[in-house]
């Protein structure tokens, strides 16, 4: 049998069989059983989607299994949870943060010019140990009495007082700037240290082109205005942010947690795990160690609870929207969906899901760098023959991987509690997510994803119709997966070994 | 020739004690430690701190064990399982659900005697463990099945997820009368001769011994010639096959003699604890195993034992020094080993020893040049 009719046949017989388990389940379960079950079970598919997206296009690129994955995608919810009710910690870290990068970021444009200076050789080496202790001295004398804690410590109010009266009677006060002044400016100091201890002063087997300084020098400058303005606005800008419409300030929460998941992420990549990529094997491990450090540092700032974070004002009026529109209008927390009552936040998490899918598609297929990536998981040898600066394209996958998971981490925030543990779970199944869809195939992550959900929502509920065990649930996503393997060993879309 | 021959086995037998030594006077040291710790303190062999720290030691010979096992798999045979701890936790289970279910009724109505001796304690033990070893070897079978097909992250995977169903079928409520689901299983009668609070001292030779026979099997397993092909399997895979050894055969013994020690192991934490829990099967008894390895050093069997002591003291003392956020403490320490230790305590002092006995040995012959040349200058 030629192979595009053997394709056509396996892809006609998967769509029937398909369409005949909906329809069977649709018969046996009834309509309005059926629908709420299938919505809950697309929530929780969007849900592992925006897990495993990440999760599968780092491993698909770099081999990485991120263990840190389901700790990323808590500290989203805690980031983007914390712009929404507690600013305060936010915009108080910010200018340290700014600074110290802004410094770092110096080093590819001082780099060119300390590779040339003429230094005998014993400075060559003791150089830059010295800049590093000088660095980590003032990194330690700008943290000094720095209350961070108590910036954190904010949150534990806002959480059990309601935000529907003054939402200003939570503000704590942070530093007055004739205090605070210092500290980004010694962070500064520390981080150009660092740019110059780490561009190996006097060198000359560091190859580093004169060329482009300016186009170079455009991020630290960017960060040093944003440093300023941050020191600046620091105390005002939280006041402003909770004047804010509830749902203006969702919306910066969720940019908050993106933008501070692609960072971190890229962070991470450059100094955590570039350096083990000549032993694999280590960076399971590594990234293991990450997500123990990260979930601590989260309980040490914020406490081992459960916090539950308030939903925006589009989905928290009380009462049913009969349609989309009123829903809209009114911002009811269910609406109406052929008889059956259902939550509106679940639908925009769903809405949300199926979003990240057609951005990840629009970058995969339409843009230069979703080609590379795509050629990369393909056969990574062969695009760094062909020139390309496969260190970087690694950078932005980690990068952009850890901001899918934050991204999810915060859209799931408002309907689970938010606690140290959150991603854990998540984590496991995402996972299984992309097993089920094939490494490196965010298609498969997609369907993966919305297998396992409609597994785990059907198998609730033929649980409690059939009064079976509640194992069965979670057992369904172990028996899809040993199935599905059994089948096709490398997953449903993945490449053949 | 034949002295010179001599000399060498004689060199050879005196190295080999070498290695061996500071674990002679270690297991010295650890057999001697309740007597001498009840006399210096003064308490009685049963009671106070000589108590206490004779259960920290048992604590520390059990998860020595279990970590070994994870490096028989981990560095000698290249398998990077998640799912270890189901073979742990499979081990627990089993002893506690026979001795807590089965046993008693069996004991109630029958008796074996030798002659006037009651033997049917014994007998009945020796038959629980017979059958956590056949429950051993079925689990490492299990995942050794899975390990066929897959490779790699996939393999990785989905011990994971054959760890977690194990997970979940000892925390199904269906089987609350068996298994006590999330609660587990506490209360197992153990024989009196072996209750932890009565008899702890017996428990700590029966576990320090444990340690032992179990530290000499792996031992002589790895440096046996299947040992040999285990490693060679971690090393490449494909040159293995094509000198002729099969190496899902290979990889099948590794699991199954690693899932059995690993389930002794566990049966010996039932009894310590006498309950079993589901924490026994779950993930985080997996990542602990890999953390003792990992700090330890893989590859060496003496590196898991160093790492499960210092994991022991880790979490003794650093609640203390640290209060309630100590992981974090340990992460950090982690991530800087992992960064700048990646072959673990012992596998980095081998690999300087070596470094540092030239360094020795060049300072001696310069300490020897300068006395010739005095000399010579005195001539």
């Amino acid at each position: 049998m030629k192979p595009k009719r053997k394709k056509l046949i396996t892809t006609l017989l998967v769509a029937v069989a398909v369409i005949a388990v909906i329809a069977g389940l649709y018969l046996y379960a009834g309509k309005e059983p059926f629908i709420r079950t299938t919505l809950s079970g697309l929530t929780l598919g969007s849900l592992f989607f925006m897990v495993a997206a990440g999760l599968s296009l780092i491993f698909g690129l770099m081999d990485v299994l991120n263990f840190a994955h389901g700790a990323l995608f808590m500290l989203g919810a805690y980031m983007g949870w914390q712009l929404y009710t507690n600013p305060t910690f936010i915009f108080g870290m910010l200018p340290t943060v700014t600074a110290f990068t802004c410094g770092v970021l110096v080093s590819p444009v001082i780099k060119p010019f300390l590779i040339r200076w003429e230094l005998p050789e014993q400075w060559q080496k003791t150089l830059p140990k010295i800049a590093y202790v000088l660095a980590i001295v003032l990194l330690i004398l700008a943290f000094l009495n720095f209350n961070i804690m108590e910036l954190a410590s904010t949150a534990m109010v806002a959480a059990t007082t309601t935000m529907v009266g003054n939402p200003l009677a939570e503000i704590t006060p942070q530093e007055p700037l004739a205090q605070f002044w210092y500290r980004p400016v010694l962070l500064i100091i520390s981080g150009l240290l660092v740019a110059f201890a780490s561009s190996k002063p006097g060198v000359k087997t560091e190859f580093a082109p004169k060329e482009d300084l300016l186009k170079k020098a455009v991020p630290s400058i960017l960060l040093f205005a944003l440093t300023i303005i941050a020191t600046l606005f620091r105390e005002s800008a939280p006041i402003a942010i909770l004047l804010m419409n509830g749902n203006l300030r969702f919306l910066i929460a969720i940019f908050v947690a993106v933008a501070f998941g692609f960072m971190f992420g890229a962070l991470i990549e450059i100094t955590l795990i570039r350096p083990l990529y000549v032993r694999p094997f280590f960076i399971v491990l590594m990234t293991l160690g990450l997500s123990f450090v990260i979930r601590e540092l989260v309980q040490l700032l914020w406490d081992p609870l459960a916090y539950q974070m308030v939903r925006p004002p589009l989905f928290a009026q009380s009462g049913k929207a009969a349609s989309l529109l009123e829903w809209l209008q009114n911002g009811n927390a269910t609406i109406n969906i052929s008889g059956v009552t259902f939550p509106t936040y679940r639908l925009f998490v769903i809405l949300l899901g199926f979003l990240m899918f057609v951005i990840v598609t629009i970058i995969m297929t339409k843009s230069r760098l979703g080609m590379i990536i795509r050629a990369g998981v393909q056969d990574p040898q062969m695009v760094e023959a062909l020139g390309i600066n496969v260190k970087r394209v690694f950078t932005f996958v980690f990068a952009f991987g850890v901001a899918l998971a934050t991204l999810g981490g915060i859209g799931a925030g408002p309907f689970l509690p938010i606690q140290p543990l959150m991603g854990d779970q998540f984590q496991m199944l995402g996972f299984i997510t992309v097993v089920i869809g094939g490494m490196g195939s965010y298609v498969g992550a997609f369907v993966g994803a919305i297998i396992l959900g409609m597994g785990r929502a059907f198998g609730d509920y033929f649980a409690l119709k059939l009064s079976l065990s509640p194992a069965v649930s979670e057992a369904s996503t172990v028996i899809i997966m040993v199935i599905v393997l059994l089948i096709k060993p490398q997953g449903l879309f993945g490449k053949k070994e | 020739m034949v002295n010179r021959r001599d000399a060498i086995k004689k060199n050879k037998l005196v190295s080999s004690m070498k290695g061996e030594g500071t674990l002679l006077v270690l297991l010295v040291v650890l057999i001697l430690f309740p007597f001498v710790m009840s006399f210096i303190t003064g308490t009685g062999m049963n009671e106070g701190v000589t108590k206490f720290w004779q259960g920290q030691l048992i604590i520390f010979f059990i998860m020595a064990v279990f970590a070994m096992s994870y490096d028989l798999l981990m560095g000698f045979g290249g398998i990077l399982s998640f799912g270890h701890a189901a073979s742990f936790g499979g081990g627990a289970y089993t002893f506690a659900l026979l001795m807590k279910h089965v046993v008693p009724p069996i004991t109630h109505n029958y008796r074996i005697t030798i002659g006037s001796v009651n033997i049917t304690d014994a007998i009945v033990l020796i038959v629980v463990f017979l059958v956590v070893l056949l429950v051993s070897i079925l689990i490492g079978l299990l995942f050794a099945a899975t390990s066929i097909r897959l490779k790699g992250a996939y393999f990785a995977m989905l011990t994971l997820a054959l760890g977690s169903a194990m997970h979940m079928l000892v925390k199904a409520t269906d089987f609350h009368k068996w298994t006590g689901a999330d609660e587990g299983l506490h209360g197992v009668p153990v024989p009196v001769w072996l209750n932890p609070t009565q008899n702890r001292l017996t428990v700590y030779f029966v576990s320090l011994a444990f340690l032992i026979i179990c530290y000499l099997l792996m031992k002589r397993m790895v440096n046996s010639p299947t040992g040999r092909v285990i490693i060679a399997n971690r090393e490449n895979e494909d040159r293995m096959r094509m000198i002729g050894y099969n190496p899902v055969t290979y990889r099948t013994i590794a699991f199954v003699s690693a899932s059995i020690f690993a389930g002794f192991a566990g049966a010996l934490y039932s009894i310590w604890n006498t309950s079993a829990t589901p924490t026994m099967v779950s993930a985080v008894m997996t990542v602990n195993a890999l953390i003792i390895t990992i700090l330890g050093g893989m590859g060496t069997l003496v590196g898991a034992i160093l790492g499960a002591a210092i994991m022991q003291v880790i979490s003794q003392f650093f609640y203390t020094w640290f209060g309630a956020r100590w992981p974090l403490v340990f992460g950090v320490l982690f991530i800087l080993i992992v960064m700048f230790l990646p072959y673990g305590i012992i596998g980095t002092w081998r690999m300087k020893k070596h470094d540092l006995k030239q360094f020795f040995e060049q300072g001696k012959r310069i300490i020897a040049q300068k006395k010739t040349l005095n000399q010579e200058e005195e001539a």
